[in-house]
Parts: C-alpha cells; structure tokens; sequence
C-alpha cells in the first residue's frame, strides 16, 4: 500500500477517514486529520484535512472547510454555511447554497503588488 | 501600436454578431471583441473577448474559456468557461466549467460546478427575481 497523502494520523500511521452513513447523526463541530464521508445528517461544522465528500443524501447544514477537496453528490445537500474549500465539485442536481471562498486556506496578510511604473505618453506635437 | 478594435459602446445594436439559430437569436463574439454597456436581448449569447457591464438575456449566456467578464450577467442557463467577475443570475442552471473562475455572488435555481473550477461568493439557491421582461 502506498499512502496517497501526507496525512498520518490513524492508527495504522494512515491518513484516517470518517465515514457518516445515511443513519448517521452528528450536531455539534468535528476536526478530522484526514477524510471525511458524509451520507447521514450534519447540524453543525466540518473540517478536515484531506477531502470532504457529501454525497447520497447526506445533508450538512453549517460550515465546512476542507484542505484539499469537497464534492457535493447530486442529491446531497449543504446549506447555508461558510465554504472553505481548496477545490470544489458540486453535481447537477445538488442544493448548494453559502459563502464559498477558494483557493489557499489560509490567506496571509496581502501581499503589496509591485507597483508598475505608470506609463506616460507623452502627446505628440501638433502640427498644423 | 495601433490597434483597431470593435467597441460597442451603450445598447448594443446586434447586426454582426447576429446569428439566427433555430429560429431563436444568437449573439455571438468573437475573442478579438469587445462590449461595454448594457445589453437586454431576446435570445442568447456566446461571450468572448471581453465583457464589461451588465448582460440580460431570455436565452443563455455562455463565455468562452479566453473570454474577460466583469459584468452582471442574467440568464436561462448560463455556463462559464473563462474569467468572470460579477454577480450571475441563472433562471434556470450555472454551470462552471474546469478553467471557470468566477468572483461574484450567485442566484442559480440548478448548480454544477466541475473539479478545476474557482468560486469566490455567495451562492442562493431557488427563488428570484428577474429583470428580463422580454423585451
């Protein structure tokens, strides 16, 4: 077996994953070093660091942050939280709705852009 | 250098990007063009070059993988392979494609968003309302 990620934090030394079947309930919030699988009900938020996959009729009501990946399956649903996401599929047919704001995770303080020197043009002389 | 370019300043007038396609309008750019201003149209538009105002269409909109968006764009169905920035209304379906990168709030009945795509807003699904009264 070859670990396919950096994440090691099962007890195997493999990147773990959770899995929330469609009977499964979870309120309140959940860090997982790893990935995560939803297809039961969430009241409440997520992050993981690996990939978040919500997907059957998994249903997320709060906000999810995933390092790397989140996909939301065409009859699951993810309402009204924050989206932090590294990459993003949502399927035809999914109720998607939030604040998504991608790319990297944690945004240091802005970098100051170089400043392009303004170009002057100078007119040319009019001649009659 | 100079540079010739088309510029649609105001309404736009559609009489070279017009094509007819199965009976129902397209408007249609080309990557070299450019529109400024507002247009409401009867039919849909294939949006390419750059884009910069505000687009209401009964049809779709749809803007090319090379196209530069920064406009508010009201659509049946709209589908974005290029750069967008402003808010989408799609009556009907957004779809983002793998190269789309959009910054704007979105208002989408149906959503799909393919893998590659970048999304930076708030997404609403379901009701709203529209602005295009068909004319």
């Amino acid at each position: 077996m070859s670990p396919t990620r950096p994440v090691s934090n099962g007890a195997n030394g493999q990147g773990n994953s959770v899995v929330l079947g469609p009977k499964d309930r979870l309120v309140g919030q959940l860090f997982i070093e790893g990935d995560l699988h939803v297809s039961g009900t969430v009241d409440g938020s997520l992050e993981a660091t690996g990939d978040i996959e919500i997907s059957g009729s998994g249903k997320v009501s709060g906000a999810v942050t995933a390092y790397n990946r989140l996909v939301v399956g065409s009859d699951a649903s993810l309402i009204g939280g924050e989206v932090r996401v590294a990459r993003l599929t949502v399927e035809d047919g999914a109720t998607f709705s939030g604040k998504v704001s991608m790319g990297k995770p944690e945004p240091k303080a802005e970098e100051p852009k170089p400043v392009e020197p303004e170009q002057v043009i100078q007119p040319k002389a009019k001649r009659r | 250098m100079e540079t010739q370019e088309a510029v649609a300043e105001g309404t736009a007038s559609a009489e070279n990007g017009e094509i007819k396609r199965d009976g129902r309008k397209q408007f249609s750019m080309g990557p070299q063009d450019i529109f400024e201003g507002k247009l409401i149209y009867d039919g849909s538009i294939h949006a390419d070059g750059k884009v910069e105002g505000e687009v209401r269409v009964s049809g779709n909109i749809d803007v090319a993988s090379s196209a530069s968006v920064r406009a508010l764009l009201e659509g049946a169905n709209v589908t974005l392979k290029g750069q967008v920035e402003g808010a989408v209304t799609a009556r009907d379906k957004l779809t983002l494609g793998k190269n789309a990168k959009l910054s704007g709030d979105i208002v989408v009945r149906r959503l799909q968003i393919d893998d590659g795509a970048t999304l930076n807003g708030h997404v609403r699904m379901g009701d709203f309302e529209s602005h295009t009264s068909g004319q």
